[in-house]
């Protein structure tokens, strides 16, 4: 659906954005992650067409972007404004209209949404009465009133309380499974762990990871194992692949060394022993996040 | 082009119902008025009670005459006396000193608007005083002055054997009625009228474009001070947004200039002076609406990398500052109107508009300076919007310090 070839943004000093690729697939939730000044929003920005690469090309169901792609992208931006002294029907029925719908459907639409997100009550209000978060919502509903086929959310979740960042995740999630892709960005690694299908983390403007979640970890190695079992363990010791073994009675667990040796290690294992409880432990989005962009073990990252 | 539309229609409708612009709807035409023509009102009204004036008069006979020809001459609305002499009569010839102390009190308790001093060497030297506490009434201190003169250069001519009929005959007041000349044959003018012309097309110019102009930067900065920028990007183009912005906030400058209009020919039409005429407006409206649109684009320019009001208004306020040049130059154009200088700036595309203004109604110029001037503005207004536009498209992306000269240069130079 989207595609994203070898972008590149330079500004006057930095390198904003540098060879970064990606695809998102329809029905998949795509988390950008990487740390403040990254270079996630101006990659946000190309995206959306706002500022156009300097190399590179973004490609939707393989057409360059235009005026019509457009209207088919929504866009939550990460610092929230809206305007201020009109009522909220009217903002957002001037946004719908701009994404291409008619004033009719746009209202029609809007009322929807508003009454699904608990907003109808301050349909004819001045968007300035409204709270924060509230205003949140609306900017969401702005995003997505023109049932974009991809939708791209800058930090979607701060500054919602637990209630509603699950109205929103609900929302998602319907979204997902009528096909459309929502390409996330978030300095919260346990929300991308706990939503992404894929992610593409970017640090200094360039791309460390990129795959799916279980893709990434299994990549990223560090896979611990826990085991409960029956039988004697005491062969583990000594077979070949496997690294920082702690065995007790009828519990192990150790590292394997490389993902790739797991389908080699594992028949060993069960001819031994039986297996009571198999359980792989990944490290978390978090410690590879950290690891990753605080610098450490950068030599076992992968840059494509 | 949709898009457009639809922003223009965002930024009018929305806009037009606000308090603000309801406010300076009814305030522009109030304050216009007033400026304009309360002055002028309040200097050539009429007074409605007599004003008492006191005389010391040490000709003994200078009093007297002036109290009648004053009388004669002015009378107030209603019939009574404009102005009615009081003598302070002196103890001995001498003692003026303690005339003027009588006379100052007589001031300071209101008795008296002010006093004369006619002294006895006033047929030498026509030299006469007159005391008050409010000195800038010219009004009064000139028609005063008038009789005062008339009195002494009547009873001079008596005095060299001059017929009393003839003198009145020769010293009969001499008026300068101003005829303009032009193509259309002649016609009546006045300074006035000139002036008063050329104000209100410059009011006019001035109203639409800081009432846009200003609006638009306000605008370009609430939308980027609150990311609104950024939603509306990935929705139009920036051509569209400009466009549409542009159209949007034009519309409702018109309609404020509507109104004043509608004002205006209300008043000329009770008043019956009409001093615009129609051909002088049909040649102003080229440069009224290339102005506009050259003003439109600068502002955007200036405005688009602003991120906050305060930018905002300081440069709004310089750009208000040039289009009021040229009515600070308005007399001595009148003046001048054939001057080189005048000429030359009029080719500059920042005072084009509101040079000819002034121009126009005073010496229409000739054929070749139009088109000329108007070439001159209509590339520049090109060259304005496009760069205007580019600036636009990165700028209004960025936050942060204002760019400098160079940093803009480089913007506008990218592609």
């Amino acid at each position: 659906m989207l595609s994203v070839q070898n972008i590149r943004k330079e500004y006057s000093t930095v390198v904003a954005v540098d060879d970064v690729s990606f695809e998102v697939k329809p029905g998949e939730i795509f988390g950008l992650l990487g740390p403040n000044g990254a270079g996630k929003t101006t990659t946000i920005r190309m995206i959306l067409d706002i500022i156009k690469p300097d190399r590179g090309k973004i490609l939707f169901n393989g057409k360059v972007i235009d005026e019509e792609i457009r209207n088919k992208i929504g866009y939550l931006p990460e610092e929230r404004g809206l305007y201020r002294k009109n009522k909220l029907i009217n903002t957002i029925i001037y946004f719908a209209t701009l994404k291409g719908l008619s004033q009719s459907e746009a209202r029609k639409r809007a009322y929807n949404l508003l009454k699904r997100l608990d907003l109808l009550s301050y349909a004819e209000r001045k968007v300035e009465e409204l709270s924060k978060g509230n205003q949140q919502k609306v900017q969401f509903i702005i995003s997505i009133i023109h049932d974009p086929q991809i939708v791209i959310l800058d930090e979607p979740f701060s500054g919602l309380d637990p209630v509603n960042q699950i109205v929103l995740k609900d929302l998602f999630m319907e979204m997902k499974d009528n096909g459309k892709a929502i390409i996330f960005s978030t300095h919260m690694m346990e929300q991308a762990e706990k939503l992404s299908d894929k992610i593409c983390l970017i640090n200094q403007g360039k791309v460390v990871l990129n795959g799916t979640l279980s893709e990434v970890k299994s990549k990223f190695g560090q896979n611990h194992i826990h085991l409960e079992f029956d039988g004697d363990a005491s062969f583990l010791k000594t077979l070949e692949g496997i690294d920082k073994l702690l065995l007790y009675e009828n519990y192990a667990e150790f590292e394997v060394k490389d993902h790739q040796d797991i389908d080699k290690i594992f028949p060993v294992i069960l001819q031994g022993l039986r297996i009571k409880k198999y359980e792989v432990v990944e490290p978390s989005l978090h410690s590879i996040f950290l690891q990753l962009v605080g610098g450490e073990k950068l030599t076992r990252t992968e840059s494509r | 082009m949709k898009k457009a539309l639809a922003i223009a229609r965002w930024e009018f409708v929305e806009k037009v119902k606000t308090k603000a612009f309801i406010i300076s709807l009814i305030l522009t035409p109030i304050f216009m008025v007033g400026a304009g023509i309360l002055p002028t009102l309040l200097v050539t009204k009429a007074d409605t009670e007599p004003r008492i004036i006191g005389v010391i008069d040490q000709t003994n006979e200078l009093a007297d005459i002036l109290a009648q020809k004053l009388d004669e001459k002015y009378r107030l609305p209603d019939g009574a006396p404009n102005y009615i002499i009081r003598k302070i009569f002196l103890e001995s010839k001498e003692d003026l000193s303690t005339a003027k102390k009588v006379a100052d009190q007589l001031i300071t308790d209101g008795n008296i608007e002010g006093y004369l001093i006619l002294p006895a060497s006033v047929y030498e030297d026509s030299v006469f005083e007159y005391r008050s506490k409010n000195v800038g009434n010219i009004k009064l201190t000139e028609r005063i002055n008038r009789t005062v003169r008339d009195i002494i250069v009547e009873k001079k001519l008596k005095s060299q054997g001059f017929d009393p009929r003839l003198i009145k005959k020769l010293i009969s007041e001499i008026e300068i009625k101003l005829v303009k000349v032009s193509e259309k044959g002649e016609e009546e003018s006045d300074f006035k009228s000139v002036f008063f012309s050329a104000y209100i097309f410059i009011m006019a110019i001035f109203i639409l474009i800081v009432t846009t102009g200003q609006l638009l930067v306000r605008s370009m900065v609430e939308e980027k001070s609150n990311r609104i920028i950024e939603v509306l990007m990935s929705s139009s183009s920036a051509n569209d947004l400009l466009v549409g912005k542009i159209l949007g906030l034009s519309a409702l400058g018109f309609v404020q200039i509507g109104t004043l209009a509608i004002i205006g020919l209300a008043l000329a039409l009770k008043f019956g002076t009409i001093i615009i005429s129609l051909s002088n407006a049909l040649i102003l409206l080229p440069y009224f609406v290339l102005g506009y649109l050259f003003y439109a684009a600068i502002f955007v320019g200036m405005g688009a990398p602003l991120t906050t009001e305060q930018e905002a208004q300081q440069v709004t306020g310089y750009l208000v500052m040039i289009l009021f040049i040229p009515l600070l130059l308005a007399m001595w154009i009148m003046q001048n109107p054939g001057s080189p200088i005048v000429s030359v700036l009029s080719y500059i595309p920042f005072l084009t508009p509101t040079m000819m203004a002034v121009r126009i109604p005073i010496q229409i110029p000739s054929l070749i300076e139009i088109i000329s001037t108007l070439i001159v503005l209509i590339l520049s207004t090109i060259a304005a919007m496009w760069t205007a536009a580019k600036i636009f498209r990165t700028a209004i992306l960025s936050y942060g310090k204002r760019p400098n000269m160079k940093e803009l240069w480089i913007l506008i130079k990218s592609k």
